[in-house]
């Protein structure tokens, strides 16, 4: 499964490709490295707990972080999604597998050299902040400066900056404790900051606070990520937060990838049941675009319905059309790409509405089978 | 993910299978009632057959040769103190450094005169416990004065902080290993358990025999005695910091030692300061048990009195013993949870040490000026004669009595169950004793108890070591009857525990040393004030565990039963006690290990039996037969534990 799960893309070249994880693979208990490479590899988690005692947390995971891109990883709990991004900065050392930071071999650095890259290339934000109760909120923003020897004027000058971008100004000389939980994520948040690392990670960072204050951080994620481009890898156990913060998702199922692709990708072509259950809740119309649905025009249609962009959702899509009997026609810059119809926006709607991937499966046959009386292309929605 | 906090060992092999509680528990009883009447079947069996030299007390000849050879030693290390290398580079050196560091500080105690050292003093509490404490501390200042005793309190004092300090100097950082490394940790472990249960009076003689007899030998025994507290609570400190706030600041790229001195250190520091509070505690009932060995101070003080039934001046030295011991724990206690402590502003605060300082600079230069020293002894008040007059007619009014009590004790508890142990055959003895083990907790435990015993016989004071566990057993069924009842009484009412936690946190912070007084003056001399010092010392905590178990029963349970109609006692026979059975067998364990500790103390005021002879042993010079009984004090001790902590709960 795994190997269908990886990325399609091995010919980018380094420069292309901020981590690149290749058969990363972590097993905790004491026989650990009599699994990998012998033929238990393949057996499933119950049968390696029962013949090694050991335990499988991450099986053979490959993927690609681009730069600036924030690459989503979901699963729900005991995934292994955790034990994952701790393998991306060794605070949990593999057990197989290579990660390459800009083509440099994580897995192979001295711990000197572990602790520069920590230092200056990656940061990382906790689910529970991670935060020095004893230290000043400055302090604790400016720890990482202070243990790379920076001195302390610059360093304070440096943190009250992140305070600052991150709207806590003021509570510099607080302490962790007096602060609500979403503060304090933004203490973590601007420690991360604070050594201008290249690459983000983020462990859950808001599971542990409530809706609101969810909502509130994640525009803020999403806007930090705007203005200073930053390359993130973003770990949740929420779909929804996967969708409105992701460029790709990644998601993992007992160790393993199971599909890696863009949001729209994920919710409109899952790669399995277990995914297409999965994104079963999500309404489609907010995820899906008209790029998502275009199609050429069949030969008797009408073409001078309304122009939209590609990267418009369907429910913005949906009121044009109730205006117009004409397709809508999706317009890039001067270029037209094709057409959505009512039926399309119908059948992915009608998607929504139905539990269980048995469902989907049959009334996809049924689509292309209509779509083959048409004459014309089966939509893009159908499984490739 | 699943990492085995749990001692392994001991707790899970012997707990047996998870059967039904309650059957477990009958058919344990009742194996263990067999055993006992084994024993004493075998006793009537011995006492028919005219006891023959097959089935009598153990034979003494291994023992008094092993005896013989010791002194051998002893003779050996004396003669050669001055001339083998080990002793001439090494302990005679930590000896006299540490005889000199006791000098050294109290000479400098001495410079302050006795105004200095009170102003120090209660500026210093002052600014660490706010004012409170220091009142205490100055009324522990005067306690010394008033009595007459302030030159041995400073003796004390200095004793206590050379060996505080020796103490921490390896406690700290070994704690720190251990917090930080789960391989050391395993290692120390058993260790610092072992050095728990071992009755302060086992420490004494090894010590002798290395560094003679007197201050430095003292402070050593001390430091020693002190030392597991610190470890263990440093380690736990350093173990309970956050996970994450490690793993986030090795994400920024700490090394090793910025994670220790910048996250774990800090974070830790209220854990710590617990241990050093331990720890000073420990140091002072030690400090006062080591005038055994000859340190001098209060405890000598105590010591010469009770030689001499001198009630009134062992009360004089014992109060000023339970002054320090009261004013050590709220100050060093302060520091710890820093409740207390005045809050002074940033700016202020090195303005206000210097004037302390110059205050105190100011007061001893007057003072030296004044030409004053220790204080005076005839501005003292004389306690000791109203004490001795009042213990007279305490004696009179009441003697009778507690002498008749002494005597039934004697003969019908104390005297029959001595004789069942020391007139049945050795050899059932020590099988009984293994039985007993294997019964309560499992064969690990057996073997140990059943070599313990061995041991015992083997070290050639099988008799006296039989007389010692009768007092440990008789005093220990009291303890736990009593502790019991007053447990669950407490756990019945708020209104009483509120009243009775903070004498239990009074009486928990006395040193063992000064329960023998009041024992001494209402009973006299004998097991039996020695027996009644162990149940009242061993109390507090019997009585704290009990009450904490059943207190400790979650809520929902209790509502649970309520609403099927049980009844207040149904609660607590069926309810409430079985879910405390862990607290409830760790309140025998510990009650066993401290009445164990006082018993063998009580050989100072005429419990005979091991504790006397390591006293003899220190007196007389016959360090063998001192240190046999010492080393059969830590077997016993590790019988007493291994039998009733097996069957701790995995809660507890």
């Amino acid at each position: 499964m795994s190997t269908q799960a990886t990325e399609a893309a091995p010919s980018a070249g380094p420069s292309d490709v901020t981590f690149s994880v290749r058969n990363l693979w972590k097993i905790f208990g004491r026989n650990a490295d009599k699994v990998v490479g012998t033929e238990l590899e393949r057996a499933d988690r119950d049968r390696i707990k029962e013949e090694t005692g050991c335990t499988v947390a991450v099986r053979d995971v490959s993927f690609d972080v681009r730069p600036g891109e924030i690459f989503v990883v979901m699963g729900l709990s005991g995934s292994g999604k955790s034990t994952l991004i701790r393998c991306l900065t060794r605070l949990i050392e593999p057990t197989a597998g290579s990660v390459l930071l800009d083509g440099e071999d994580i897995e192979a650095a001295s711990d000197q050299r572990l602790r520069e890259l920590r230092r200056h290339k990656m940061a990382m934000v906790f689910q529970h902040f991670g935060l020095l109760p004893n230290r000043r909120i400055i302090d604790n923003v400016a720890y990482g400066l202070e243990v790379r020897g920076m001195p302390r004027a610059e360093r304070y000058a440096r943190a009250r900056e992140m305070i600052d971008m991150v709207g806590l100004s003021g509570n510099e000389n607080a302490r962790p404790g007096e602060l609500s939980g979403g503060m304090q994520q933004r203490v973590g948040l601007a420690r991360a900051l604070a050594v201008d690392p290249q690459v983000l990670l983020f462990d859950e960072p808001f599971s542990a606070l409530d809706p609101l204050i969810r909502r509130d951080m994640q525009n803020e994620v999403a806007r930090l990520q705007r203005e200073l481009n930053k390359t993130a890898v973003f770990i949740t156990h929420d779909l929804q937060e996967a969708l409105k913060l992701g460029d790709r998702i990644a998601i993992m199922r007992d160790g393993e990838l199971v599909q890696v692709g863009t949001p729209e990708e994920v919710v409109g072509r899952p790669a399995n049941a277990y995914v297409a259950d999965f994104t079963s809740d999500v309404a489609r119309t907010t995820v899906l675009t008209a790029r998502w649905l275009v199609r050429d025009a069949y030969p008797d249609e009408r073409t001078d319905g309304p122009a939209t962009e590609p990267g418009t959702v369907l429910a913005e899509v949906l009121p044009m059309l109730a205006a117009s009997t004409a397709p809508v026609r999706v317009v890039e810059g001067d270029t037209l790409l094709g057409y959505v119809g009512r039926d399309d926006v119908l059948r992915a709607i009608a998607q929504d509405q139905l539990e269980g991937a048995d469902q989907v499966a049959a009334i996809e046959e049924e689509i292309s089978d209509e779509a083959t009386d048409h004459g014309g292309p089966a939509p893009t929605g159908g499984r490739g | 993910m699943a990492t085995v906090t749990e001692p392994a060992g001991a707790t899970s092999t012997g707990t047996g299978s998870p059967k039904g509680s309650g059957g477990l528990l009958r058919n344990t009883w009742v194996q263990a009632l067999a055993v006992v009447a084994v024993l004493v079947a075998g006793y009537w069996l011995t006492r028919w057959a005219g006891g023959p030299s097959w089935a009598g007390s153990f034979p003494t000849g291994i023992g008094e040769s092993f005896m013989a050879w010791l002194d051998g030693i002893y003779a050996w290390i004396v003669a050669n103190r001055n001339d083998s290398p080990l002793f001439l580079y090494f302990f005679n050196y930590v000896s006299v450094g540490l005889g000199s560091a006791v000098v050294l500080i109290n000479q400098f105690l001495t410079f302050l005169t006795w105004a200095g050292v009170t102003v120090l003093g209660v500026l210093a509490a002052w600014r660490i416990a706010g004012w409170r404490v220091a009142l205490v501390v100055l009324a522990t200042f005067a306690v010394f004065a008033l009595t007459g005793l302030w030159n041995e309190s400073m003796t004390t004092l200095s004793l206590i902080i050379t060996a505080v300090f020796i103490a921490l100097l390896f406690g700290v950082p070994l704690g720190i290993l251990a917090g930080r490394s789960e391989g050391f940790y395993r290692g120390v472990r058993p260790v610092l358990d072992f050095m728990q249960i071992m009755p302060a009076f086992a420490y004494l003689l090894p010590f002798v025999l290395l560094f003679g007899i007197g201050n430095p030998a003292a402070a050593v025994v001390t430091a020693v005695y002190a030392l597991p507290p610190v470890v263990r609570i440093t380690a736990l400190g350093i173990r309970e910091v956050n996970k994450g706030a490690v793993e986030a600041t090795t994400s920024l790229g700490s090394t090793p030692w910025q994670i220790l001195t910048k996250v774990q250190l800090p974070m830790a520091k209220r854990t710590i300061l617990l241990g050093v509070n331990q720890t000073i505690m420990l140091a002072v009932s030690m400090v006062v048990i080591a005038s055994v060995i000859g340190a001098g101070g209060l405890g000598d003080a105590i010591f010469q009195a009770l030689t001499k039934i001198n009630v009134g001046q062992a009360f004089q030295a014992g109060l000023a013993i339970v002054m320090l011991a009261i004013a050590m724990d709220r100050v060093t206690g302060a520091v710890g949870h820093g409740a207390h402590t005045p809050d002074i502003p940033e700016k202020y605060r090195m303005p206000l040490l210097g004037g302390g300082l110059a205050l105190v600079i100011l007061v001893v230069a007057l003072a030296r000026l004044a030409d004053l020293g220790g204080w005076p002894r005839d501005w003292s008040v004389e306690l000791d004669k109203p004490v001795n007059a009042l213990n007279d007619s305490v004696e009179a009014a009441i003697g009778p009595a507690s002498a008749a009590l002494g005597t039934w004790t004697q003969t019908w508890v104390l005297g029959p169950l001595n004789g069942l142990l020391t007139g049945s055959p050795w050899w059932l003895v020590v099988l009984a004793a293994a039985a007993l083990g294997m019964v309560f907790a499992g064969w690990r435990a057996a073997l140990v108890s059943g070599i313990s015993f061995l041991a015992i016989g083997l070290l050639g004071v099988w008799d006296n070591a039989m007389d010692t566990l009768s007092q440990v057993l008789v005093a220990t069924v009291v303890t736990i009857a009593l502790g019991v009842l007053i447990g669950v009484l407490m756990s019945r009412s708020d209104v009483f525990a509120a009243i009775l936690r903070p004498v239990l946190d009074f009486m928990q912070t006395l040193p063992p040393f000064v329960y023998l007084i009041p024992a001494v003056a209402l009973l006299g001399l004998g097991p039996v004030p020695a027996l009644a010092a162990a149940v009242i010392f061993a109390l507090p905590a019997v009585i704290r565990l009990v009450n904490d178990g059943i207190r400790g029963v979650p809520k929902g349970t209790l509502e649970a039963a309520l609403s099927q109609g049980s009844t207040g006692w149904q609660l607590l026979t069926k309810v409430e006690l079985p879910m405390a059975r862990g607290s409830l067998l760790l309140a025998v364990n510990q009650g066993i290990i401290l009445v164990l500790s006082m018993v063998v103390m009580g050989a100072l005021v005429g419990a005979g039996a091991l504790g006397n002879d390591v006293v003899l042993g220190l007196a007389q010079n016959e360090l063998g037969l001192g240190l046999a009984s010492g080393l059969a004090i830590v077997f016993l001790g590790l019988f007493l534990d291994r039998v009733t902590q097996g069957r701790r709960a995995p809660r507890a």
